[in-house]
């Protein structure tokens, strides 16, 4: 055990300590993101904050031959 | 009251509401900022370019020597045209996002008057030959203080605009935009720790010297790349391009991975600026590896934009500013596949030290940066005052002038940059050097001229650019005076 | 812990991006302070003097280092080109470095000696004039620049305080003595830095004109110094490989 912490505080390993570190944050995000279906759901219902707001704006000159207008 | 809002009298009163909810007012004068030092910077860089495709351009006046006059292109392109668009950016996404007003309109304007007069400060203070000597920190250590103050004003607006929200969650293009700001922060601080000769002397030394110093230079300029010309920008991204586009970001999920992955990896890279230099062996190897490893989040975070028009496509062919964002991610993922190629140590051996990295440098800053920018400003422009884009025609023509641009410039440098390193380590059948130094600065000629013609084109959209951004604030502002003429004639009839 | 409190949480979203934006930079720059092979033990390199320090100021005014890099690279093409690949421990008073990131001029880290003071001066005054197809912008005004030097011992000041071993006492200048030899630790005494500099110019009179000391005079001082310091005869030819 004890030498298992002298491994980690040496500064010679800080390079394999921080890429061991990293990659174990990374794969935590990973599985995090995708082991919980219902999570993973609500996740994706935040893509939609960008488009809840109201734009008052007119409709700009750019859109205005798209099917779909999101101001009936 | 459905078909009375796409007529003129009943759209101000849903403007006025929205203009009260959020704070526009600065968004416009950043964005008039930024459009200005576009126009600038972009003059400067093809003023620079000319004077090494035609070196009597410099006329012998201290002033506008090449050396000198580079550091205003960099300033004013990256902290002028960048930084402003950013400013503008994120204090509308974040309001937007929050649904919010952005917390004190009296320090966010203090953020603007702060910023821009450090950048002019730091312009006049270059061509007098005042500058700390560090590439894309040049500004001298007075400068360098009014930046950080008005860093910690930014960082509490955002801050506390963030708190005051009214939405759970914090959507994710603010998360690039507040690792953006804590990461400049720490570089800026770090970077400038400099012992001024006296309070009134403009001039100071760094408190490191040789290998620390350049580690500690390249950690700065590599992550001024990556929190400034790429975090930042992604949060553009991720909120111009779903918004453009009326459809939702391809997958939140992977923008979450997308978001830590490349906060992380950054800041180990820096060092892949300094391969084969006198900085010790393992700190290259480790930035090259890192390096590799980056492309993985940036086509991640490429895909997620460009899927979010998969079944959209069509949007390409009639929506210019749509062509803009997209375009700007398909640079982003060129030039992030072309960076860890370069870093690559035998790579580098031939590309470091030439145009090449030049050349790379600059498909990142027009293509993506610059790309994803104007079509950010063309989607924000008509909603801050609330009118229709003068032209849409204007918007094609400036694409195709910068793409041409574009492409002139990073082809060019390609040919320089390659040309000139395999010239450089060539040897004739005895072993001596085949080209002297001389030989390849005359090979270099015909690419410069390219280079700087390349550099016409991008300007020449970019003058376009703010003539139909004037003409467009142009009639909103006489749209705003007639309604409020109407107003009034309706308050006295009342 | 949740990524919900993540993400709903400001506080929280800046300290984890804190933590994680400083670990690459911490684990690749603190090693650098302390590991011993980072700068090799090499006679011969010593601080700049008043004269030459001046004239360094004035190479990063005028922007060289956009142009010029100060760093041979460890190939043979470089080697043949421009001398022995440049040691960490040469650009140890060099404050800030000045490796450069472009050439677009050649390399400058051992242009000392290589071209003959009358060559420099008139280079900078019209480098078109000796190198016909050379780029570089003329630099006229250096040779017609009186050099102010009444700062010079504030500069040096300052200079101290980041570590270069200027002295200030007796018996910092007892130790330059004794690590740089008498004739260079005279150089490196701010006390009397305002007369080592004019002594300087006026002996060696770099930019040809006796009469006045000039921003020439500085930078050429300079220029003539740069990768000159270290003799590598004195090395076996592989004894830095091991520092690489």
């Amino acid at each position: 055990m004890m030498g298992m912490w002298e491994w980690i505080t040496d500064m010679g390993n800080s390079k394999m300590v921080a890429l061991l570190l990293f990659m174990g944050t990374f794969i935590g995000v990973v599985i995090f993101l995708f082991s919980n279906r219902r999570r993973a759901q609500k996740f994706e219902t935040y893509r939609y904050i960008p488009l809840d707001d109201d734009d008052s704006h007119r409709e700009p000159v750019a859109r205005r031959d798209k099917t779909e207008s999101d101001e009936q | 009251m459905s078909q009375a809002a796409t007529t003129a009298g009943a759209a101000p009163a849903a403007s006025v509401a929205t203009s009260e909810q959020y704070n526009y007012a600065i968004i416009k004068r950043f964005a008039i900022a930024a459009v200005l030092w576009g126009v600038f910077g972009m003059a400067a860089g093809v003023w620079i370019a000319s004077q090494l495709a035609f070196p009597f351009l410099n006329f012998d006046i201290a002033q506008i020597t090449f050396g000198r006059f580079r550091p205003v292109h960099t300033t004013a392109v990256i902290f002028g045209f960048g930084g402003n668009a950013l400013f503008a950016t994120s204090y509308y996404v974040v309001q937007r996002t929050c649904q919010t007003r952005l917390w004190s309109d009296s320090m966010a304007s203090f953020t603007f008057y702060g910023w821009n007069l450090a950048l002019v400060l730091g312009v006049i203070s270059y061509t007098m030959g005042i500058t700390q000597g560090r590439e894309y920190a040049e500004f001298n250590w007075q400068i360098d203080l009014i930046i950080l103050v008005v860093w910690v004003a930014y960082f509490m607006v955002f801050l506390m605009t963030l708190l005051r929200r009214n939405q759970p969650h914090i959507y994710v293009a603010n998360w690039f935009f507040m690792s953006f700001i804590l990461a400049t922060a720490l570089l800026h601080i770090f970077n400038n720790i400099e012992v001024p000769v006296g309070l009134f002397h403009t001039q100071s030394y760094p408190i490191f010297s040789g290998v620390q110093d350049a580690m500690r230079q390249w950690w700065y300029g590599h992550n001024a790349v990556g929190f400034f010309l790429t975090a930042a920008f992604l949060g553009m991204m991720y909120y111009f391009v779903p918004k453009q586009a009326g459809r939702p970001i391809y997958s939140y999920k992977l923008s979450i991975i997308h978001f830590w992955a490349l906060v992380f990896l950054y800041m180990w890279v820096g060092a892949h600026h300094l391969h084969w230099t006198a900085l010790p062996d393992w700190v290259s190897t480790l930035a090259a590896t890192f390096s590799i490893l980056l492309l993985l989040p940036s086509w991640g975070g490429m895909i997620n934009g460009i899927m979010t028009l998969s079944g959209a496509w069509d949007k390409l062919r009639t929506d210019p500013i749509m062509l803009f964002l997209i375009t700007a991610l398909a640079f982003y993922g060129m030039s992030t596949f072309e960076g860890p190629m370069m870093s690559l140590k035998s790579v580098n051996a031939l590309s470091h030290y030439t145009d090449w990295t030049v050349g790379h440098v600059h498909s990142g800053a027009l293509g993506w940066v610059a790309m994803i920018t104007f079509g950010s400003l063309y989607h924000l422009m008509p909603r801050l005052w609330n009118v229709n884009l003068y032209s849409l025609k204007l918007v094609y023509v400036h694409f195709f002038l910068a793409t041409i641009g574009i492409v002139l410039y990073i082809t060019a440098m390609w040919v320089a940059g390659i040309g000139q390193g395999l010239m450089l380590r060539a040897f004739d059948q005895y072993g001596n050097l085949a080209y002297t130094f001389t030989e390849s600065v005359v090979f270099l000629h015909k690419p410069y001229v390219v280079r700087a013609i390349g550099g016409g084109f991008f300007l020449a959209g970019m003058l376009i650019m703010a003539f139909n951004i004037a003409m467009t604030i142009r009639s909103g502002i006489k749209a705003e005076a007639r309604e409020a003429q109407a107003a009034s004639a309706e308050a006295r009839t009342a | 812990m949740k990524h919900e409190s993540v993400e709903t949480n400001a506080g929280l979203l800046i300290i984890l991006t804190l933590a994680v934006i400083s670990v690459g930079g911490l684990v690749e720059i603190v090693p650098l302070f302390y590991i011993d092979d980072t700068i090799e033990e090499v006679d011969g390199v010593r601080p700049y003097t008043p004269l030459e320090q001046r004239g360094r100021d004035i190479f990063l005014r005028e922007g060289c280092y956009a142009c010029h890099s100060q760093m041979v690279r460890p190939f043979r093409d470089e080697m043949l080109r421009y001398g022995h690949y440049s040691l960490a421990a040469e650009s140890q008073y060099d404050h800030p470095f000045q490796w450069g990131s472009k050439r677009t001029g050649p390399d400058l880290a051992r242009v000392g000696g290589k071209y003959s003071n009358e060559w420099q001066v008139q280079h900078m005054i019209d480098p078109q004039s000796l190198v016909p197809e050379s780029i570089m912008p003329g630099y006229p005004w250096l040779a017609e620049t009186p050099l102010n030097y009444s700062d010079i011992d504030r500069r040096m000041i300052a200079l101290k305080r980041v570590g270069v071993p200027y002295s200030l006492t007796e018996e910092e200048y007892e130790a330059n003595v004794e690590k740089f030899g008498e004739e260079h630790a005279r150089m490196f005494d701010i006390r009397n830095a305002e007369d080592s500099l004019v002594q300087q110019a006026q002996t060696e009179n770099f930019d040809g004109n006796p009469g006045t000391i000039t921003e020439m005079d500085a930078l050429v001082a300079y220029l003539q110094v740069l990768g000159t310091m270290v003799d590598f005869s004195e090395y076996d030819d592989g004894h830095f490989a091991e520092f690489r």
